[in-house]
């Protein structure tokens, strides 16, 4: 990441009584990105977000605004704006109000807020609803109103905190898009918490994957699905998730042998150690299928078959059971035996053990 | 039994009850309007005959209601100012925080509750008298009702806060507001009916305490309507028709006010618990 940092954590760490929240994060934002938090519930992301925001005070370690340290600044002076999941709509106030709320708190004049809100009303598509109550609105116009409250002053930093999780799914994608251009439009630095990988993937320019407290990888999403440095990462990015299967090197080093019923070696890139026990991860999407008998293809049973149209998603008949995702077009049954084969430099190798991805000598 | 016919049924038994429940009330009314020996008339007259209205007028100067009901009100007032100002702050803080000490401030709060006046008026008595505040009668006694009405409201009160998500605080404060900002500009404004319908009632109940009043106020002039009614109670006679105009000439605004704002107090004491 280049650029000047504008929200730099280091070595910070929060306790809840005996739960360690965040274990020594060290996290550069830099000025102008947008950066996805992404994890399951309990990982830390919300409580890295609310700390940035002031609303968690951190146990130890420092974080940086603007180059200014922030630890014991009060949430009104650290000039930044959130969005909420809930979207914390004032429920006594119409949507001006909600809107000019930083504002008035500024001391900026009426008339000049007033025309602050009608500018972000036309931004945000609202024109037309500023007398409203926030309980007069639909979920979709509350979020707008929210991302509003948000862009009407000139914050140091956009914070996200899930706020489209309680939209339907396709407010959500249009939503996405919306967000990431109001981003790239006001050139802000924008912190996006959610559980979603996917959101992370599709809008951030950096995403950071947490677990348990701890900065799993962080990196551009292609990087992460690409080169994920731990099985948690390889499983959390990509949808559907990542195949592991239990596998041994074969004795030349280079292929290793699945654990599934029908046996089937397949190559890898760079060689290791023959004999060695590892899990292989087999992303649904790159394993392609074809005739059973052609070589470089090994064998699997079908063990159930659904077709959504455009994509097939082939169910192996074991457990677990390996799952492959292929064209639309193709027409395989349960039952039925494929061949299926991965180019070698597309399978990931993990220690069983640690769950670290293996670097593979000579690859 | 069909729907209709237990709806029926139901509307009857409820007629039923409160026509047991309000009859002293009516009997309240009635008996103010009668004369001497109608009262005691066998069998008892369900009806005045001629409603003598005159006991009201005789009884407003001679029992000296302005100065009684001006009393109540002054009490009543204070009361509810202390308890409210106190109380509120008191519900908003065991509403937003969660620990150990809340959990016991609460069951000490609730056995405040459990405790009869009547139990507590002797030591409040004794320390009162030690620090000097039965020299302000009124005072002491507004301080005694509080304590005894503050559990009810805290209680009241913090379902009301509870209700009140936290993140709207919090987005205050990233708004840039301060943490009191957030509490007068967004809690406060939320919480309002809750906090109006648990002052309506702890004004109620300081409107007609009896226990505290009577043994904290020992002057006359000072005392509330609810003492001053009893001194018609005395030995040999009782003019139960004069006791009557005055509880009635006592009570009636205070039910007004109650049947006016009945439908908010309902939802108000409710709010928490239905969304």
């Amino acid at each position: 990441m280049t650029g000047t940092p504008q929200i730099e954590f280091s070595d910070v760490d929060k306790h809840y009584g005996s739960f360690h929240a965040l274990k020594s994060i060290d996290l550069t934002i830099p000025k102008g990105q947008f950066v996805a938090l992404v994890g399951p519930s309990g990982c830390g992301k919300s409580t890295l977000l609310r700390s940035i925001a002031g609303l968690e005070k951190i146990s130890s370690g420092t974080i940086r605004i603007a180059g200014q340290t922030v630890n014991d600044i009060p949430p009104r002076k650290r000039d930044l704006a959130m969005v909420f999941q809930s979207y914390a709509l004032y429920p006594h106030m119409n949507v001006r109000d909600n809107l000019t709320y930083a504002l008035r708190l500024k001391g900026i004049a009426k008339d000049e807020r007033a025309k602050a809100a009608d500018d972000v009303a036309k931004i945000i598509g609202l024109e037309g609803l500023l007398d409203r109550k926030p309980k007069e609105l639909s979920g979709g116009q509350r979020q707008r109103v929210a991302m509003g409250r948000a862009i009407i002053r000139q914050p140091k930093a956009f914070l996200f905190d899930e706020p489209l999780s309680n939209l339907d799914a396709s407010l959500r994608v249009r939503m996405r898009k919306e967000i990431r251009a109001l981003h790239d439009r006001i050139g802000s630095t924008s912190v996006y918490v959610t559980h979603d990988q996917i959101e992370a993937m599709t809008m951030a320019d950096h995403v950071v994957v947490m677990q348990a407290g701890v900065i799993e990888q962080q990196g551009p999403p292609l990087e992460l699905y690409e080169r994920p440095v731990n099985r948690f990462v390889a499983g959390f990015i990509g949808s559907p998730a990542m195949n592991f299967v239990d596998a041994t090197v074969t004795d030349d080093g280079t292929k290793v042998v699945l654990e599934l019923q029908s046996k089937p070696t397949i190559a890898i890139a760079g060689q290791l150690e023959p004999g060695r026990k590892v899990t292989a991860g087999l992303r649904p999407e790159h394993i392609e299928t074809g005739d059973p008998s052609a070589q470089d293809m090994a064998p699997i049973m079908i063990g159930a078959a659904e077709a959504t149209g455009a994509t097939t998603y082939l169910f192996s008949d074991d457990d677990p059971e390996l799952i492959i995702v292929t064209d639309g077009a193709n027409l395989i049954k349960q039952g039925e035996t494929v061949g299926f084969s991965i180019a070698p430099e597309r399978v990931h190798l993990f220690d069983p053990g640690s769950g670290r991805a293996l670097t593979q000598s000579g690859g | 039994m069909n729907d209709r016919a237990r709806n029926i049924a139901l509307f009857a038994v409820a007629l039923v009850l409160a026509g047991i429940y309000l009859f002293p009330l009516y009997w309240m009314y009635v008996t103010s309007l009668k004369t001497n020996s109608s009262i005691f008339a066998v069998p008892p007259e369900f009806l005045p005959g001629t409603p003598q209205w005159q006991t009201y007028a005789l009884i407003w100067d001679e029992a000296n209601i302005p100065r009684y009901i001006f009393n109540s009100l002054f009490i009543a007032t204070g009361v509810t100012l202390v308890t409210a100002v106190v109380g509120s702050g008191a519900a908003y803080v065991l509403a937003r925080y969660r620990n150990l000490w809340i959990d016991v401030a609460l069951f000490v709060i609730l056995m405040l509750q459990v405790l009869p006046p009547s139990l507590m008026v002797t030591p409040i008595f004794v320390a009162f008298s030690s620090v000097g505040l039965l020299d302000y009668p009124r005072i002491a006694t507004i301080l005694a009702i509080s304590a005894k009405t503050m559990p009810f409201f805290v209680i009241l009160c913090r379902a009301a806060f509870m209700t009140i998500p936290r993140e709207l605080e919090e987005a205050a404060l990233v708004d840039g507001n301060s943490r009191a900002g957030a509490l007068f500009m967004v809690v406060l404004p939320l919480a309002r009916n809750g906090i109006l319908v648990a002052a309506i009632l702890i004004f109620m109940q300081g409107f007609g305490e009896y226990v505290y009043s009577t043994s904290l106020i020992a002057d006359n002039r000072l005392q509330p309507a609810s003492i001053g009614m009893t001194n018609f109670l005395q030995p040999n006679v009782v003019t139960w028709n004069a006791i009557m105009a005055f509880a009635a000439t006592y009570v009636t605004p205070i039910l007004a006010l109650f049947v006016l704002l009945q439908r908010n107090i309902v939802s108000g004491l409710t709010s928490g618990a239905l969304k």
